[in-house]
């Protein structure tokens, strides 16, 4: 099995958070970045696969040069190699550019690949696009939210969950195909220090003169979605009238504001 | 010059606003019905255009239910294969026939299946998706769709366009937008589409409703008018009896935060915000909730919040439209006393 995982080095935290005042995008130069969390529980399913069926499991990523410590640490966890397009074309790239490095990286690189795993979404951008869009690149079939898989011959035999129905589907999935992991459904294993300090050497760098993509097709100018702008978060204006006091009181108020305001 | 893997496209052939429909077995899931009525919103702002929708193997039923809630229009993908749902193939024949009508936008629920179909016919058409937006625009002068989304763990709104390609697409959640009110007296047009897939990639082998055991016998969250909602400040499961005993009271359901599901206390199927339920109560009543940001990106459409909470410094007290300052412990039995008191009166 030749699996490889889409990784991306996210932004960990909000408060890490700032935007480009001229694209509205991401600035993810000169931001620790670490892997996105539910790529973690991809990472870890790849492995596990590996564990089951032999084979390679390569982790992808799309970032600049600041995303090279999160690889390290997957390659600490197990991961054989990681492969990183880095290039300033690259910058600014919607979910369709983005997916679009990634798949022809795979196609370059990787191109007796046999599955293709993402996590369920990021937790910067939670869109959960990128699996599916690159798919759609590949021309491979594709299944989310997935969180246990059996191989029998080329074909992939993998359960699904689907939280808003409350149901569990199995599939089958004609190989190569492309999975997303279910998030939150895999313990991801430990990062062995002895194995991320040579990680390095492990670590391909693939810029857009190797890829050799149209630069009208990457980044930027190859997203056909613009932020047109950006603005913090506000909400609608509340009465914030605080209400204190022994309990009795308390509830009295309570049960007055619920008559004046029409719900008893 | 534009990107040449951009099929050259004429921005005027394209009109209309469309609307996947989702199906649930033989009814049709509430969001697309939600999306029809934000869809005749956006074609009267265009001018008056076409309001449509999509339904993969679905009955005319089914069809009539959606003009009734808005559709002018219901185009449905008639393939016996397409009744049993693999996410390539339904996404190959849903951009099959958008592709043929050209609408100027393309909505979707971001359900599950939704997500899970949406980037894939976003690409097959060579186009930009928008995730989960809360809010769409439209700029009259460029008649573009703004499509704005909550990003960043919700501290920022951004808004996207889709200035070079058609349709504009975007994702919205269940709950987001209301529900139009059914008029069976509006007609429409049903179209029925032969649409042949490529050999099947996918196939289903089974499916397993997860036993999960609810809380209470109450309706789901996104549809009542009082949802009373508990957190980790619970502290207990037994908590969360005294809640819906409130909530039965006053003729709503029960809701949680994340950390609640966590717990154990309520399923996922109650969970409220970013990645739960958006919900657009009457009446919210936070009882042991912090109000995380991603917690109160649920419930930004709730027309009153209460919020119980000890910390007179959690941000759901600023967040509220009543903050009681206290320990629900002592509250809210009391105030289940009380209103059973006034039920007795009348
Ligand atoms: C990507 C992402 C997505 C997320 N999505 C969601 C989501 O959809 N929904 C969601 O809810 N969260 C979500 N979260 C988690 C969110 O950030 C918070 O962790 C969570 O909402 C906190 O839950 P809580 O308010 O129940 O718990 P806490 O933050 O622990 O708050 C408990 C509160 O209870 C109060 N309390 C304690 N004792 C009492 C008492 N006796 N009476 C009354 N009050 C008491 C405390 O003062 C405190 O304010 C998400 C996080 C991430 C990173």
């Amino acid at each position: 099995m030749k699996i490889v995982v889409l990784t991306k080095a996210a932004v960990p935290l909000s408060s890490a958070i700032k935007i480009d005042p001229k694209t509205g995008t991401l600035v993810r130069e000169g931001v620790p970045l670490t892997t996105n969390v539910w790529d973690r529980d991809a990472v870890e399913f790849a492995l596990k696969l590996k564990d089951r069926y032999g084979g390679e499991v390569i982790a992808l990523s799309m970032a600049p040069p600041s995303g090279i410590p999160a690889l390290e640490s997957l390659i600490g966890m197990g991961v054989d190699r990681a492969i990183l397009a880095s290039d300033r074309a690259f910058a600014g790239a919607d979910t369709w550019a983005t997916a679009h490095v990634l798949a022809k990286t795979i196609e370059k690189y990787v191109p007796d690949y046999d599955l293709v795993v993402a996590g369920e979404e990021t937790i910067d951008s939670t869109t959960a696009h990128i699996g599916a869009q690159t798919a759609s690149w590949l021309g491979v079939p594709y299944v989310y939210y997935v969180y246990d898989a059996e191989v029998k011959g080329r074909t992939l035999v993998v359960r699904r969950f689907l939280e808003d129905e409350g149901i569990d589907e199995v599939y089958e999935v004609d190989m190569p195909a492309v999975i997303s992991v279910l998030k939150g459904s895999q313990i991801p294993r430990e990062v062995k220090l002895s194995r991320k300090l040579n990680a390095r050497e492990y670590i391909q760098i693939v810029s857009n003169k190797e890829l050799g993509l149209d630069p009208e097709c990457i980044g930027l100018r190859g997203s056909p979605t613009l932020v047109a702008g950006m603005a913090p978060a506000t909400y609608p204006p509340r009465k914030k009238v605080v209400i204190q006091g022994v309990p009795s009181e308390v509830v009295k108020k309570l049960v007055e504001i619920l008559k004046s305001e029409g719900v008893l | 010059m534009p990107c040449r893997l951009w099929p050259p496209i004429n921005k005027e052939d394209y009109r209309g606003v469309w609307v996947y429909l989702e199906r649930e077995g033989e009814r049709l899931k509430d969001v697309g019905l939600e999306l029809l009525g934000k869809a005749r919103d956006l074609a009267q702002k265009l001018g008056g255009v076409e309001v449509a929708g999509v339904l993969v193997a679905g009955g005319e039923e089914l069809a009539r239910e959606a003009i009734y809630h808005g559709a002018d229009k219901v185009v449905i993908i008639d393939n016996p294969d397409l009744k049993i749902y693999t996410p390539a193939e339904y996404a190959e024949a849903i951009a099959r026939v958008v592709q043929k009508y050209r609408p100027e936008i393309f909505l979707i629920g971001a359900t599950k299946r939704g997500r899970e179909l949406a980037a894939y016919i976003a690409n097959t058409l060579a186009t930009g998706i928008t995730a989960d937006c809360t809010a769409l625009e439209i700029d009259p002068k460029t008649r573009d769709l703004l499509q704005i989304r909550p990003t960043f763990g919700g501290t920022q709104l951004a808004t996207i366009r889709t200035p070079q390609r058609r349709p504009q697409m975007a994702s919205v959640r269940p709950g987001v937008f209301p529900k139009p009110p059914r008029d069976p007296s509006r007609t429409g047009e049903i179209i029925v589409e032969k649409v042949e897939v490529a050999k099947r990639r996918t196939r289903l082998v089974s499916i397993e409703k997860r036993l999960e055991k609810d809380v209470a016998d109450l309706p789901p969250v996104e549809s009542s008018d009082v949802v009373v909602a508990g957190g980790r400040g619970l502290g207990t499961a037994e908590g969360f009896k005294l809640l819906i005993e409130l909530a039965k009271l006053l003729n709503g359901t029960v809701g949680a935060s994340l950390m609640a599901v966590r717990a154990g206390w309520a399923p996922h199927t109650r969970q409220i915000g970013q990645t739960g339920k958006t919900i657009r109560p009457k009446l919210y009543i936070a009882v042991g909730i912090s109000g995380a940001i991603q917690h109160l990106m649920g419930i930004t459409e709730a027309k009153m919040i209460i919020a119980i909470n000890p910390d007179p410094h959690a941000p759901i007290m600023e967040n509220a439209d009543y903050a009681v300052v206290g320990d629900y412990k002592q509250i809210i039995p009391l105030l289940i006393e009380e209103l059973k008191r006034l039920k007795n009166q009348s």
